[in-house]
């Protein structure tokens, strides 16, 4: 679906696409993700690299694309840079490249250590906020300082999720975009691409992750959920957690 | 002539005694007035170093029957003064108490007999190197020192469980102390051939034969089985494609019963609920206080408490007169009560399944079993708990506690006293065990692949195995699913294809297997307590608790809770104002209804209900509103009459169906399913209740498949209930359901691909998530301990959860995933005979019948109050996502845009 004229949310997958820069834009991908776990004891398939080029393989086809944009946490491991990361994150590069697609990645909390290796990868690192053509894009763990009025803020970091109660009485979890204002500024908050990560759902929390959020009107933002080869407004958050309180009314 | 065969003559007392050392024989003759009916088959099948099965209740001396020869063949050795430092048999039990039963009850004997040697040869014992033979137990509660103990001076005779044993014949030195076994003794035979625990334990046995440098004999003792020759199989496992022999001596009906079910009351349905449990105290205590020891038996750990509490309660009975016995209290104090049983020191105890078992509890006069125990074996051995000797008449009272139980009890006792068994079967290619073992094989030595699979085939339950399934493990233990750079973390074993070989990979394989070995899964119980007064609701899974949020309403001890909190192994919870839970109790403490026993009541309400139809609607009537004595049809009478229950019984049933026939015109049996379309008072719901009484596995297996084709039918989800007399299906949405829907609804279901469709549905079931965490953990992808850390289960639940996605995302054949599929299919459900019951709708020999009731008809009332839930989902619709955002705008009030393409597929 589009997003006003120069953004669309790719149906149904976690990815924005931003015509006027001709850039791809995602967010967590947390790469490395299966040897942490294997790590300690579970040994998950790897799966969440293929996935992602698979997704973006076909974000790629018929729309003009040269650079994708990380918005943080490319990688999983807090503490150091894993040989597992290192060879994923390498291959991640070389498909985009294969691509012809530039890679620049906005440092998330879990992107420590990655200037080390970066210069092997040549992916563009920024530790802050990065602005392209009045956009800015950040991670969201800390609140970013904003020069003059730029057009929209997009950042990761949040996960955010909503879970709908089925006619059945179970939650139903789908990833989401939000889309609302920050300080009479547009801001659009990506979902997670990783298959694994956690997604925490807007309609249930009491708490959001980013300090951002305390300067933001939660209720008033829309969550735009994806999957199942679809990309649909649910409508603002308010609405959601009033027909989420009604679902649990019905069953009371 | 078959290898494996029953046998029918027994031996006489001379023939059995003669097999038997002279000091042996001695000791047995001064200590026993006569030989028991099992021991007069086996002291001489097994002096003969034959393969003996042997089914015998508890208190025949079963137990000495299997060692005794064996005994004897040791002390010949000690008496030659050739008995060394090693061991020479093995026991296994499933139970750890009884492990230290039969370490007392062998210990005695051998001093015994070790005594007259001693007074007999005197100095000789020390000049001829005679010994006496040496017992020891090995669980995973021996300590350090004990094993090192072991290690270096082990005992001739080695007492341990199956999970021990699969250590002991992985570690390199202890092995040296087993090549010389010549017996195997495997206890409680009925409690392991039928599940992944046997499975697992008869892999050990088959590597334990494998390095033994002798053919070891093997004994089997267990409680009554049907098939018994399927146990013998189990048993003896396979050689060269074919059983091994072995004798079969099956003595377990010698104990005469006298039974009776029980309703405390006429009507069960028009008396107060309180009145009725009066009755049901009344009645215990008249028991109770009649006999000098009682047993009482109910069908779960909360029901147990709850009887304790109510009999110190309201019959005012002592503390030291009465106690509880489950598997949740501590390990000292169920020793304790069995302690003061086998003094006879209580008047009454109460358990759960604990005491089922063989467990020696001492004399019991009396067993009440509360309730039905679902199953005509179990009700056979617990109430076998009864009666002092072999000779005596086990007697026993089954209380029912409502209509459905009414009729099943009365069933299930007719059944026992005629011998009619449910059957049972071998759990079939476990894939997840055979991960175990082959990690258990490479840690050994390497192997050449043929061998290896020579070798699992061996063992029963794998004795179809498909090269290809056991090449499927190799692979995924090899980690072949990930890139050859990462093998070193996921592969357990290397497999060289070249060679053909497989073999250890790195040094923590060794520990991962000693520490994660085993079939039993980890479940924690939670405590729920009333947040406001503190008071103890009764116990939930940590792995239900994970699921809870805050508000969510679940059921336990039959009343409905809301969540509140949870601190640690607490859980919190204020009364629910609702009558639906939010959260289904997807695992059931119930034990499920089996499909003979099942079978035999739609028989019996069948040839009962035709006797009765012969009733004008008058007589009928009369019937339902008698208070005492009914009036029915000679022949209807003369059916109750045959039956082992008190009057109250025989009235309540004759009402029972009467109403039910008044009602419906008709009653369900086992050739009539009955599919009765009305509406849930309580809910103001349209329900679907399908009266279907061919057992809980067949429900479990039917409802889905069933629901799966009306959700593709109606384009909706659905939520199932499953009981074991039926299921109810509920509507979400408002559909006008007739005849001819059902009629389109069964055409679809009868010429439905079974596996196919179920396969589609249940990977989006609660069930599936729980067993695959619990497959994933056999298969050791998720490492219960690993690194000196022991994984929460919460967290295993999660992981599962991840795991599951990525394992389909790979390969949706993957090893992990297909023997979750298997294990669904053919030990929760129960495919195979669904599908025979499909082909016996398609053919009109079972027959179904649709009837629209403005309120649910008698026969409905126990499906619509006991089932345990689940939800059928329509996920797999493309426009799934569209579908949740209509619920959505319907909640807020909003009428969707294009309805249409919300709600058709």
């Amino acid at each position: 679906m589009m997003l006003g004229k120069d953004i669309e949310l790719i149906d149904g997958k976690p990815i924005a696409y931003i015509k006027s820069i001709k850039a791809l834009v995602i967010s967590d991908i947390h790469l490395g993700y299966e040897a942490h776990s294997a790590r300690r004891g579970i040994l998950v398939p790897k799966v969440n690299l293929a996935s992602i080029e698979k997704m973006l393989k076909a974000a790629v086809n018929g729309r003009t694309a040269d650079v994708l944009i990380i918005t943080g946490d490319i990688k999983n491991d807090f503490s150091s840079v894993e040989t597992e990361e290192l060879n994923e994150i390498s291959d991640l590069v070389k498909f985009a490249r294969g691509q012809n697609l530039k890679v620049v990645l906005i440092k998330g909390n879990h992107d420590n250590f990655i200037e080390r290796y970066n210069r092997s990868f040549g992916m563009e690192v920024y530790s802050g906020p990065k602005e392209i053509n009045g956009y800015v894009f950040f991670h969201g763990d800390s609140v970013p300082k904003i020069g003059k009025r730029p057009k929209m803020l997009v950042m990761g970091h949040e996960h955010p999720s909503i879970s709908i109660t089925n006619a059945a009485g179970r939650k139903e979890s789908v990833k989401c975009f939000l889309n609302g204002k920050y300080k009479g500024i547009k801001i659009l908050v990506m979902p997670a691409v990783s298959y694994f990560a956690g997604n925490s759902s807007v309609i249930h929390a009491d708490r959001m992750m980013s300090p951002i959020f305390d300067s933001i009107d939660v209720e008033s933002m829309h969550a735009i959920a994806l999957g199942y080869g679809e990309t649909i407004d649910f409508g603002p958050v308010r609405s959601l957690r009033l027909a989420d309180r009604r679902a649990m009314g019905a069953r009371l | 002539m078959t290898m494996v065969n029953k046998i029918e003559r027994e031996f006489s007392t001379e023939e059995s005694l003669s097999v038997l050392n002279p000091y042996v024989r001695e000791w047995f003759t001064k200590n026993f007035a006569e030989l028991t009916p099992p021991q007069r088959y086996a002291f001489k099948l097994i002096a003969e170093r034959k393969n003996v099965l042997i089914a015998s209740p508890t208190g025949t001396g079963k137990t000495m029957s299997g060692f005794l020869s064996i005994l004897s063949a040791l002390f010949e050795k000690s008496l030659e003064g050739k008995l060394e430092d090693k061991i020479y048999c093995i026991y296994v039990s499933p139970l750890r108490s009884l492990n230290n039963d039969v370490y007392k009850n062998l210990s005695r004997p051998l001093e015994g007999i070790y005594g007259l040697i001693r007074e007999s040869k005197g100095k000789e014992i020390i000049t001829g190197n005679i010994r006496n033979v040496t017992i020891g137990v090995r669980t995973g509660d021996t300590t350090q020192q004990e094993r090192r103990k072991m290690l270096s001076k082990p005992p001739n005779i080695l007492v341990t469980t199956p999970e021990s044993l699969a250590i002991l014949v992985s570690s390199s030195k202890f092995v040296e102390n087993m090549k010389g076994v010549e017996y195997m003794v495997v206890d409680e035979i009925h409690e392991l051939a039928s599940n992944k625990r046997g499975a697992h334990l008869s892999l050990s046995v088959e590597r334990l034969q494998d390095i033994s440098e002798k053919k070891f004999v093997r004994v089997g003792l267990g409680a009554t089985l049907h098939p018994i020759e399927e146990a013998a199989y189990y048993l003896v496992g396979t050689e060269e494609g074919k059983p091994r022999p072995c004798a079969i001596v099956d003595t377990s009906m010698v104990k005469k019963m006298e039974v009776v079910a029980i309703s405390p009351v006429k009507d069960m349905i028009y008396t107060k609920e309180s009145k009725i449990e009066d009755e049901v105290y009344k009645e215990i205590d008249r028991i109770v206080s009649a006999s000098s020891t009682t047993l009482i038996f109910t069908n779960t750990r909360s029901g147990t408490e709850r009887v304790v509490f109510n009999m110190k309660k309201r019959l005012k009975y002592k503390p030291e007169d009465i106690a509880a016995h489950h598997s949740s209290l501590s390990r000292e104090s169920r020793l304790e009560v069995e302690g003061l049983l086998k003094q006879g020191a209580l008047k009454c105890v109460v358990s759960s399944t604990s005491l089922e078992l063989g467990v020696d509890i001492g004399t019991i006069d009396n067993v009440i079993q509360l309730g039905s125990p679902k199953s005509v074996s179990r009700a056979i051995q617990r109430i076998g708990r009864a009666g002092h000797t072999y000779n005596a008449t086990a007697k026993g009272e089954v209380i029912v506690l409502n209509r459905d139980d009414m009729v099943e009890c009365s069933v299930m006792l007719d059944a026992a006293l005629n011998k009619h068994l449910d059957s049972f079967s071998v759990s079939h290619n476990p894939l997840d065990v055979l991960a175990q073992h082959i990690v258990g094989m490479a840690i050994d030595r390497k192997w050449e692949i043929k061998e290896a699979y020579n070798l699992v085939r061996k063992a029963y339950p794998f004795s179809t195995l498909p090269m290809e399934d056991f090449l499927s493990i190799v692979n995924y233990l090899a980690g072949n699913y990930v890139g050859l750079e990462s093998r070193r973390v996921y592969g357990k074993i290397w497999y060289d294809k070249e060679t053909g070989m497989i073999g250890r990979r790195g040094m923590f394989i060794r520990p991962i297997y000693m520490l994660n070995v085993g079939t039993i899964p980890d479940e924690v119980s939670i405590g729920v307590f009333e947040i406001s007064s503190k008071k103890w609701v009764g116990n939930i899974e940590e792995e239900f608790l994970s699921r809870l949020e805050k508000g969510d309403i679940f059921a336990l001890g039959g009343k409905l809770h809301m969540f509140d909190h949870a601190t640690g192994t607490k859980c919190y919870v204020s009364p629910a104002m609702s009558n639906t839970p939010t959260i289904p109790p997807w695992f059931s403490e119930q034990l499920p209804l089996s499909y003979e026993l099942a079978e035999r009541i739609g028989d019996f309400r069948g040839r009962l209900s035709k006797e009765l139809e012969r009733m004008d609607q008058d007589a009928a009537r009369s019937v339902v509103s008698s208070k005492s004595q009914v009036k029915i049809p000679e022949r209807a009478q003369a059916i109750l009459d045959s039956m082992p229950i008190n009057e109250n019984a025989k009235i309540a049933i004759a009402k029972y169906l009467t109403e039910q026939l008044l009602f419906a015109g008709v009653v369900p049996t086992d050739k009539l399913m009955l599919i009765e379309y009305t509406r849930d008072d309580k809910t103001e719901k349209d329900i679907l209740v399908f009266h279907s009484i061919f057992g809980r596995r067949i429900n479990d297996t039917l409802s889905r498949l069933i629901a799966i084709n009306l959700g593709v039918v109606l384009g909706q989800d659905i939520s199932i209930a499953i009981n074991d007399n039926g299921f109810v299906i509920s509507l979400e949405e408002e559909t006008e359901i007739d005849e001819q829907t059902i009629g389109q609804l069964m055409k679809r279901v009868v010429n439905s691909d079974v596996e196919a469709v179920l396969r589609g549905n249940i990977r989006n079931t609660e069930m599936m998530r729980r067993r695959f965490r619990h497959v994933a953990s056999r298969s050791f992808m998720i490492l219960r301990n690993y690194m000196g850390r022991r994984m929460p289960v919460n967290r295993q639940q999660i992981s599962a959860r991840i795991l599951m996605k990525a394992a389909e995302e790979i390969d949706p054949d993957f090893p992990v995933l297909k023997e979750t599929y298997r294990e669904i299919f053919e030990e929760v459900m129960d495919i195979k005979r669904t599908k025979e019951l499909i082909s016996r709708i398609r053919d009109g020999s079972v027959e179904y019948k649709f009837i629209d009731t403005v309120s649910p008809s008698p026969f409905s009332h126990t499906i619509l109050t006991f089932g345990h839930a689940d939800v059928v989902l329509m996920k797999d619709r493309n426009d799934y996502l569209r579908y949740l955002h209509g619920l959505v705008l319907k909640r807020i009030g909003v009428k969707p845009r294009s309805k249409a393409r919300g709600q058709s597929r």
